[in-house]
């Protein structure tokens, strides 16, 4: 364990010795306070969209650190001859795969930790909890009672207190769900480093194949059912196959003060990533085992 | 004391890079050993099976054939690379760290103990006078800079076997020296140092027995000085007589 | 050959900026006039920017609903539900047919699907209470990218007057819609029903539903029977028609009403108010 750490210590140390991470940390902090700044119809209280925005530029950021930090860790070693003293001490190939593993994904951590706090900022300084939160009503009774049902909608809150609480609840589960992505993100680029020969081409791919799954993962059933075979069974065994990274996205729980996801599914989302990662991590050991380096 | 390398039979094919390409032997049944204590030389010429030899026995590739063994542990065992240290040619270490940081996290991998580790990276950085250094970035280094650092990074764990490959290539010939002189010192200590070069001359002055291989096969194997009586000449002749080269008479 | 100092290089490098900023700065104008408009992004989306624009509206639908909103796969078999610009037309959106439509997400058809829907928004609802205004900033978006899209104007408007009491910023958006789109009746429209409901300037609230009827026959008067905007004809008469009866101008409304008649998929309760209107002529004094 304690050369696992040691190697996830160096990565570590790499990522917040480039420029990378505050390069993005400036650009997302920019973008959102430009748009924080514009007025609409002389309405300072607007927040949600902001949000949106700032929360997707989070995401953007956080995966373009993951995806290249990732891609060129085994490829910069090779390519760097650093993988031969370091292989020439009593470590495992398994032990590298793993402490490349946790170093990405530590330094992901960190990364999301800091974005998300300066997220809680911008949220907060525009009053954006649920202490200002827009009101909803159930649109079972119609789009028009609205007076009434904002009244009865806000009586079950035991004062602010209640809502906020709430509302820090979310942002923790999101910022944990969003962390567990980055894991199975991190280790099917860990896998790809090693058998595709660029870490550009493989971070091309592996940043197609995210933005597949989160933006058609959940769709691909429906999309199945209306194709004829063979089609259908190609489309519905990559359904089952794919890791679902969409259920990791809780930004609409955030931006819409959503009550936040029920703990136990937040963990077995958790286990569900764990498993994904390290079937990733065993492919990539596999593939990494039988490589010969030669110096 | 047993052997500290055990090479019996080795065998390495690289396969083609097509169907149409048949593989490549680069080693072909080579055995050899060096004891405990010794200096041992393994030379040859250009793509004799030299790298690949010492890739073998660092684990970096998978033998065909045959096994190799370190301190009698087989060497597909990372803990047969415990006691060893290794230098390889070309030096690159992490850019982005500095020549303390490198140290500290090799001796981590080795398990060594904090206040161990302070101590070794103390006395090595004066060893290889890379003291006034020690914060600075590996990236600002010069090469010879660099070659300390490797050399530092080879011993921090006060191995009893050191693995050179081509030590003083590259070196100006101050660089040299002090590299001969840490081997002298190291043999001295009682360690075994296992070393490819190029350089005859300095071969021949630290060495203790030699082996020179060609085409993957071991062509002859032991001390320096029963070698240059056998052949009736300097070590660099001998060499060229082994692998089969005879020097054109000049006109 | 001396090598030339860095000043004059620097000199040279000024004196070709500087004339290529005054070469270019004509063009840069005529590009504008051609664009209809003055915004960089305009120019460079061209006609892709209607797309954008239409992403946006339903951006706004889509906060109006929390994020509980169709994606294009679960529209496939259905239209896109309109709670955004339907709840302003509430005469002809109920909320029954609003249900039906929003009642996208059905069972679940595997475990995935089962388990996925924790991590999404399923429950229905509207924002309300001040909450609207959170759909403003898609809205204000959606007509800068395509200042034709009518709906914009008229759909930000009804909001801003409506739920969150900014009647001037109403006012100003439609006023500024109409700039755009000149000949819209529906802007038109709904500015009357600003000056009516908001204002209470009934004068001007005529004034602007009689030139919508004016613009309505000029553009929908052209087509075909079945193409034309028979819904937006009935609101306007229906309203002037209102209008007309509170100002004691009971022949004109009548007429208006009639007009609405011909317009309304249910004429039955027009000719009961025709009909009470008609009575009231009869028995009033000096008609």
């Amino acid at each position: 364990m304690n050369k696992v750490l040691a190697i996830a210590g160096v990565v570590v140390k790499e990522l917040y010795r480039r420029k990378d991470f505050y390069v993005l940390f400036v650009l997302t902090a920019l973008i959102t306070m430009l748009l924080g700044a514009v007025n609409f119809f002389n309405d300072p209280k607007i927040v949600r969209y902001l949000k949106e925005v700032c929360l997707l530029l989070i995401w953007v950021s956080t995966l373009v650190i993951a995806v290249v930090t990732a891609a060129r860790q085994i490829p910069a070693e090779k390519e760097n001859r650093t993988i031969f003293p370091l292989l020439a001490k009593p470590v495992t190939r398994w032990q590298v795969i793993l402490g490349k593993f946790a170093g990405c994904w530590l330094a992901a951590g960190i990364a999301l930790l800091l974005f998300y706090l300066f997220f809680a900022v911008i949220s907060e300084s525009r009053g954006g909890t649920a202490a200002a939160g827009a009101p909803v009503t159930a649109a079972a009774s119609g789009p028009h009672d609205h007076d009434a049902h904002a009244e009865e909608a806000h009586s079950d809150d035991a004062g602010a207190a209640a809502p906020a609480r709430r509302a820090l609840l979310t942002y923790v589960e999101a910022l944990w769900l969003h962390w567990m992505m980055l894991a199975v993100v991190i280790a099917m680029v860990l896998l790809g480093s090693l058998i595709f020969a660029m870490p550009a081409s493989n971070a091309t791919i592996q940043f197609i194949v995210i933005a597949g799954i989160l933006l058609l993962g959940e769709h691909l059933n429906k999309v199945a059912l209306r194709q004829v075979e063979p089609l259908q069974t190609i489309l519905q065994v990559l359904y089952f196959a794919i890791p679902h990274l969409e259920w990791y996205d809780l930004r609409d729980f955030i931006i819409y003060d959503h009550p936040p996801v029920a703990l136990w599914a937040c963990a077995l989302a958790t286990l569900y990533a764990a498993v994904y990662a390290l079937v990733f991590l065993l492919a990539a050991w596999l593939v990494f085992r039988r490589k010969g380096l030669t110096t | 004391m047993g052997d500290v390398i055990e090479i019996k039979n080795l065998r390495v094919e690289y396969p083609g890079r097509n169907r149409a390409e048949p593989a490549r032997l680069a080693v072909n049944g080579l055995t050899l050993s060096v004891r405990a204590g010794e200096v041992f030389g393994f030379l040859g010429p250009n793509g004799a099976g030299k790298t690949t030899t010492m890739n073998v026995l660092l684990g970096f590739v998978n033998a065909t054939g045959g096994d190799a063994y370190l301190f009698g542990v087989n060497v597909r065992e990372p803990i047969a690379r415990q006691r060893i240290g290794y230098l390889p040619e070309l030096t690159y270490y992490y850019k982005f760290l500095t020549a303390e940081e490198l140290l500290r996290f090799y001796a981590r991998i080795f398990g060594l103990p904090r206040a161990e580790t302070d101590r070794r990276i103390d006395s090595l950085l004066k060893l290889v006078e890379l003291d006034a250094v020690r914060r600075r970035p590996i990236k600002t280094y010069s090469k010879g800079m660099q070659q300390r650092v490797g050399l530092a990074q080879a011993l921090i764990n006060n191995p009893e076997l050191l693995i050179l490959d081509e030590p003083t290539s590259g070196l100006d010939p101050l660089g040299r020296m002090k590299v001969r002189e840490i081997i002298q010192r190291l043999k001295q200590e009682g360690k075994t140092v296992f070393f490819s070069s190029h350089e005859l001359g300095e071969v021949e002055t630290v060495c203790d027995r030699v082996a020179i291989i060609s085409q993957g096969q071991l062509r002859e194997e032991g001390r320096v000085s029963d070698l240059v009586a056998k052949y009736r000449c300097d070590l660099e002749r001998v060499f060229l007589k082994v692998i089969g080269y005879e020097p054109q008479p000049a006109n | 050959m001396t090598t030339a100092s860095p000043y004059a290089w620097l000199g040279l490098l000024m004196t070709v900026s500087f004339s290529l900023a005054c070469t270019l700065q004509p063009r840069v104008v005529s590009w504008r006039e051609r664009a209809g408009s003055g915004d960089l992004i305009k120019i460079l989306l061209g006609e892709g920017r209607r797309l954008f624009a239409n992403h946006f509206f339903i951006r706004a639908d889509v906060y109006f609903h929390s994020g509980y909103y169709p994606s294009i796969f679960d529209q496939a078999d259905k239209p896109a539900p309109t709670a955004l610009a339907g709840a302003h037309d509430h005469d002809a959106h109920t909320a029954d047919e609003h249900e039906r439509q929003m009642a996208f997400l059905g069972e679940p058809r595997d475990w995935i699907e089962r388990f996925g829907r924790h991590f999404r928004i399923t429950e229905h609802t509207h924002l309300t209470g001040g909450g609207e205004r959170e759909i403003l900033p898609w809205l204000k978006l959606s007509a800068e990218l395509d200042p034709q899209r009518v709906q914009t104007y008229t759909v930000a408007a009804y909001w801003l007057r409506t739920r969150l009491g900014k009647v001037t910023e109403a006012r100003d958006f439609l006023r500024e819609g109409l700039r755009n789109n000149p000949d819209s009746y529906e802007i038109l429209f709904e500015l009357g029903r600003l000056y009516h409901e908001n204002e209470h300037d009934a004068v001007r609230a005529r004034n602007l539903w009689e030139l919508a009827l004016r613009r309505w026959n000029e553009r929908e008067g052209r087509k075909k029977a079945g193409e034309q905007d028979l819904f937006a004809l009935e609101q306007i008469a229906v309203r002037l028609a209102r209008l007309e009866e509170a100002e004691g101008h009971l022949a004109r409304a009548i007429q208006l009403l009639e007009l609405a008649r011909r317009a309304s998929p249910h004429p039955a309760a027009l000719d009961a108010q025709i009909a009470e209107l008609r009575a009231k002529m009869s028995t009033a004094p000096g008609k």
